[in-house]
């Protein structure tokens, strides 16, 4: 039998503190940096977007290549979506949302931000542990800030938190764990 | 994609509750429905518009919630179905997807799959023909259908019609009747046992074993067009066994075999004369006959070995038996005329050579006066093999003496009794023999777990016990070999009434014997695996052919004290076990006897068949096989043990390249010519026996003892290093040194001096090839000249930035490069020798779990290896064995066995 062999990508959509906008005081930098999507991005915008830049990153190959794309859950509040492609367009795909500095809605008005692959693995469960894991190590991370934050008076605190905080990596963990099971089925 | 939708509306309502309501039928949209995560929209992490902690923290709570959830359906809803829940000693071939066919705990939920599936389920009976042969089939069947019932209703009519008269008279049918006891003919072949009618057809060109119908549903069998030996095997289980055969045979729990196709013959006459037909058949060991054979001629204690048969040529093995004598009565007066005394010998061989010894011995017979007869007991007496620790506490479990009332307990039967805690049946004395009689093991069915050692003062007593062996005491004839008695345990009462018998006492009691159940006479043998009392020895139990079956079931269900049960075995593993214990396995590795032969020839042409259907860019190319130093091309056959090539015999390939291409008739027959031709070569091979081979060696160059023509030595080989090799794999001796060139005559005469020397030694072969092969050998003080072609693995950064240090200082390699496999094969193995040093072929080969290595035993050639030997035993040992078609070789010991 022949199995098709594809990817799954936890994504985080990242915004950066703005030096127009300054943050609120006293409000936590993660719940900043984490903060929920308020554009209407529908799964649709959000796949025509990554479709767009392809097509300006690898022109007529990578549009064509560009099949199978799927958003397997986008969460607007968590600012999280997993999405699932071919194996081959991996990276394809990884590079374009790198590459991709604003959320892609209907008007082409989305705010600025960016976003960042968390974890790929081969299946789909795998993703959902580090979703799982991520949003607990948030939580508590995002607690923690706060209640320093009422505590101390100053900013000073808020540079030791963030180097407490979570236990995020700032690199995406590839996971290849399944693919000798992939093989051994084909 | 329905993510958005699904969260925003209904945030904590679960999915399955979903999956429920979409489940009518369409179960692609089911599926999908459970698989969408639930999402919330983004207004929900906002607190009156403003980011803040408490609705950013409830966002992701609901998230890990959303997740967690969604992981947990997806495993339930998996697309599993029941019968892989099955567990693996469970699985069957065939139609798994048929709810009945699962165990009952699984089946209620296999029919709700197969409603949800719509999976189609056909019956025999309903079955519509698919193909005209089944269509035929199918209309015979109806008419005979009719045919019968015609039949049937006539028959009852007419007995109605008799019945009114015949009311008064005794009614005949209903006395019991005695079963038939089966002919057995002297001096001829015997018929298999009829079949019912049901199974007859498919026993027209083989036999069943007395467990065909349990091993038919648990092993993957001889295909039924070609049975081997005209038997229906079990080649191997379903199961994976490789590793667990291993692991059973030697460590701990027990490998059994029905092994009821071996044959077996019996000899009548008197003792002189059956000792000079023994003799002729190759039974001519002093320490048979003299008296350390005295035991064995009393019949408590078994022989086996080899035996042979005269021919123009010399003496020529036939095959391994295993021959014991029947012990005569106590009660047996002194015979006063010699001739007149009457004695029985039983010989134990396998099916592949029963015929060649069955007729040597009918002429040898024959030629006796008086006349000696034998027997064809092949369907008569079937067996059981077992080996592993908890062998003998199986058949402490499953046999249970039987009682005669009035009756002291039998001798061996306590003797036997008497081995409780034995692990290991080659602790006994050698070959000894047992024979007593057992009750039915339906009575004591399931058999219970054996109580595990005693303690110090049993062990002790089982010590007394194999040493005294006290086994002559008031010997009785095996009634196994009595013809009455085996009828009478073929007797047994139907399953249907032992179940009835059993369901009237308290369940986990035994049932007692009862005047209908007949008593089983069985024969024990007890073997070693080659001489040493160290490895695992066998049981072999002897039983009649129809009581093999009932014993069986018991075996196979008997639990071990150490866990689980005994695990049945194929021929192949048979094969294995002997591999594993180094020891040949008839009829592979004996390619002396005609068996032998047979069985390379086939296995030749299914190497044949086999790599003729591979794509031609995957099979090997046995021309283009690079042997290094500019060799090309495979040493004879790559797909057979090419003894022809080895010894110069006429090949039957010549006839195949001569004959014309074309029609089936011409194939035919060219075939059959072939086949023909190339036996003829193999059989003029000879053996030379450990002993032989040992006498030839001492005996110095000088002496007058001649070698047999084309003489081969069963040897096993170790392999010394690295690697594994495969059956039909070159054996090398080491290549000898060449000899030095003498300088003065080289300059007069350079043109003409090569063709003797390259022959001798090939110029192509680096001088020092012997020097790079004994570097391999892991204890050798030239070790360290391997090191410094071998680049040592860089471990830590210092030793790699050195080694990228010496790469950059060193002169670059020329352009263009060497030849590769010119003087080494990949820089790494020495070059195989030349074709001068193949010394034999392997026969059977593999890594050794046992040795934790490569092994394999093999044939080699007497008069190569010879010279070798003599001049150093040792080095004399070492070969070179290469896996055909493949151009590295491992160096590798041999020892005769």
């Amino acid at each position: 039998m022949v199995r098709i062999k594809e990817r799954y990508l936890l994504v985080n959509i990242l915004y950066p503190s703005d030096s127009a906008q300054p943050p609120k005081p006293g409000l936590p930098s993660h719940i900043q940096l984490h903060q929920p999507t308020t554009d209407t991005m529908t799964p649709g915008s959000l796949l025509r977007g990554i479709k767009k830049e392809v097509e300006i990153l690898y022109g007529d190959y990578g549009a064509g290549m560009l099949n199978g794309l799927q958003i397997k859950y986008l969460s607007l509040a968590t600012s999280t979506f997993i999405i699932k492609c071919s194996r081959a367009m991996c990276s394809m795909l990884w590079s374009a949302l790198t590459f991709m500095s604003r959320i892609p809605n209907k008007d082409g008005t989305g705010k600025q931000c960016i976003f960042r692959v968390v974890r790929v693995s081969g299946t789909i469960r795998k993703v959902e542990e580090e979703a799982i894991r991520q949003s607990r190590a948030l939580i508590v991370a995002a607690k923690q800030e706060a209640s320093e934050a009422q505590s101390s008076i100053s900013g000073i605190t808020r540079q030791t938190a963030d180097m407490q905080a979570p236990a995020q990596s700032h690199f995406a963990t590839v996971d290849d764990s399944d693919e000798s099971m992939d093989d051994a089925d084909g | 994609m329905s993510s958005s939708k699904g969260g925003s509306s209904q945030p904590n309502n679960p999915p399955t509750k979903k999956r429920k309501l979409d489940n009518n039928g369409n179960k692609s949209a089911a599926r999908r429905v459970a698989r969408a995560i639930p999402a919330q929209l983004p207004e929900v992490a906002f607190e009156n518009g403003e980011l803040n902690l408490q609705p950013f923290v409830a966002a992701h709570e609901f998230e890990i919630r959303a997740l967690e959830q969604s992981m947990a359906i997806s495993k339930t809803q998996g697309a599993t179905r029941a019968f892989q829940k099955v567990p693996r000693g469970l699985r069957r071939r065939a139609a798994s997807h048929n709810p009945k066919r699962v165990p009952k705990r699984l089946r209620a939920r296999a029919q709700k799959e197969k409603a949800e599936d719509n999976t189609p389920l056909v019956t025999a009976r309903r079955r519509k023909p698919t193909t005209t042969t089944a269509r035929i089939r199918m209309e015979t069947a109806k008419k005979l259908r009719t045919l019968a019932f015609r039949k049937k209703t006539f028959r009852e009519k007419r007995a109605r019609a008799a019945g009114a008269r015949a009311e008064t008279l005794p009614d005949k049918a209903k006395q019991p009747q005695r079963a038939r006891r089966p002919k057995i003919r002297r001096n001829a072949l015997n018929e298999p046992p009829r079949p019912r009618g049901r199974f007859r057809k498919r026993q027209k060109n083989k036999i069943w074993l007395p467990t065909h119908m349990w091993h038919a549903k648990r092993a993957r069998m001889m295909s039924p067009k070609e049975p081997l030996w005209r038997f229906a095997m079990p080649l191997r289980p379903n199961e994976k066994i490789y590793r667990p055969t291993h692991r059973m045979q030697g460590d701990r729990g027990a490998v059994v075999w029905d092994m009821s196709y071996m044959s077996t013959i019996g000899l009548y006459g008197h003792p002189a004369g059956m000792e000079r037909v023994l003799k002729r058949i190759g039974v001519t060991h002093d320490s048979c006959w003299n008296d350390k054979g005295k035991k064995w001629r009393a019949g408590t204690r078994s022989w086996s070995g080899m035996l042979s048969r005269e021919t123009k040529q010399g003496r020529r093995q036939s095959c391994p038996a295993t021959i014991f004598w029947n012990p005569a009565p106590a009660d047996r007066v002194a015979v006063e005329d010699l001739k007149k005394d009457r004695r029985q010998v039983f010989l134990r061989v396998h099916p592949a050579s029963f015929s060649e010894l069955f007729n040597e011995l009918l002429r040898w017979c024959k030629s006796e006066t008086p006349q000696l007869y034998i027997e064809d007991l092949r369907f008569e007496i079937g067996s059981i093999e077992l080996t592993g620790p908890a062998s003998t506490e199986v058949l402490h479990s499953v046999l249970t003496p039987y009682p005669v009332a009035g009756e002291p307990k039998s001798k061996h039967a306590e003797l036997f009794a008497s081995l409780k805690g034995l692990t290991n049946p080659a602790a006994l004395p050698q070959n000894v023999i047992l024979g007593f009689s057992i009750q039915d093991p339906r009575l004591r069915y399931p058999p219970r777990k054996q109580s595990p050692a005693q303690g110090e003062a049993a062990d002790m007593k089982l010590l007394e016990t194999v040493s005294g062996w006290p086994a002559e005491t008031a010997l009785k004839p095996y009634a196994l070999l009595d013809r009455e008695a085996r009828h009478e345990a073929s007797q047994l009462p139907t399953q249907g009434l032992v179940n009835r018998r059993r369901s009237k006492i308290t369940p986990g009691s035994f049932l007692k014997p009862s005047p209908i159940d007949p008593a089983i006479p069985i024969v024990l043998l007890a073997s070693r695996s080659g001489s040493s009392t160290q490895a695992q020895g066998k049981w072999t139990l002897l039983a009649p052919w129809k009581c093999i079956q009932p014993i069986w079931y018991s075996i196979v269900h008997c639990p071990l004290s150490t866990g689980g049960n005994p695990r049945f075995a194929g021929l192949e593993q048979t094969r294995q076990v002997a591999f594993e214990r180094g020891l040949p396995w008839f009829p592979a590795d004996f390619p002396t006897t005609d068996a032998g032969v047979a069985w390379e020839l086939d296995q030749r042409a299914v190497r044949t068949l086999k790599w003729s259907r591979r794509p031609k860019s995957k099979r090997t190319e046995w021309s283009t096989v690079d042997l290094g130093a500019g060799r090309k091309g495979e040493l004879g056959d790559g797909l057979a043990c090419d003894f022809e090539y080895l010894f110069g015999l006429p090949r039957p390939d010549d006839a195949e390249t001569q004959s014309t291409e074309g029609a089936m008739d011409v194939e035919q027959g060219q075939v059959s010519q072939t086949t023909a031709t190339s036996s003829s070569a193999l059989s003029a091979l000879h053996h030379v026996s450990r002993k032989a081979f040992l006498g030839l060696a001492r005996a110095g160059e000088g002496t007058a003892l001649s070698i047999p023509l084309n003489a081969l030595l069963t040897v096993r080989i170790r392999l010394v290093t690295r690697g594994t090799v495969g059956p039909c794999a070159r054996i090398y001796r080491l290549p000898a040194t060449p000899p030095p060139v003498p300088v003065a005559s080289d300059a007069e005469v350079p043109a003409t001096i090569p063709p003797s020397a390259s022959t001798s030694f090939p110029s192509a072969l680096p001088h020092d090839l012997r020097a790079q092969w004994l570097a391999k050998l892991p204890d050798s003080t030239a070790a360290g000249a391997k090191d410094t072609t071998r680049q040592p693995r860089a471990t830590t950064p210092e030793s790699r930035r050195q080694r990228i240090v010496r790469e950059l200082t060193s002169k670059p390699t020329p352009w263009p490069s060497t030849k590769s496999n010119l003087r080494d094969i990949g820089g790494q193995h020495p070059l195989c020798p030349s074709s001068n040093d193949l010394i034999g072929f392997v026969t059977t080969g593999e890594f050794c779990l046992s040795d934790g290595r490569g092994s394999a035993i093999g044939s080699i050639a007497v008069d190569m290896v010879l010279g070798g030997f003599r001049a150093d035993e040792t080095e004399g040992r070492l070969c070179i064995v290469r896996s055909a078609g493949e151009n590295v070789g491992w160096l590798a010991r041999w020892e005769a066995v």
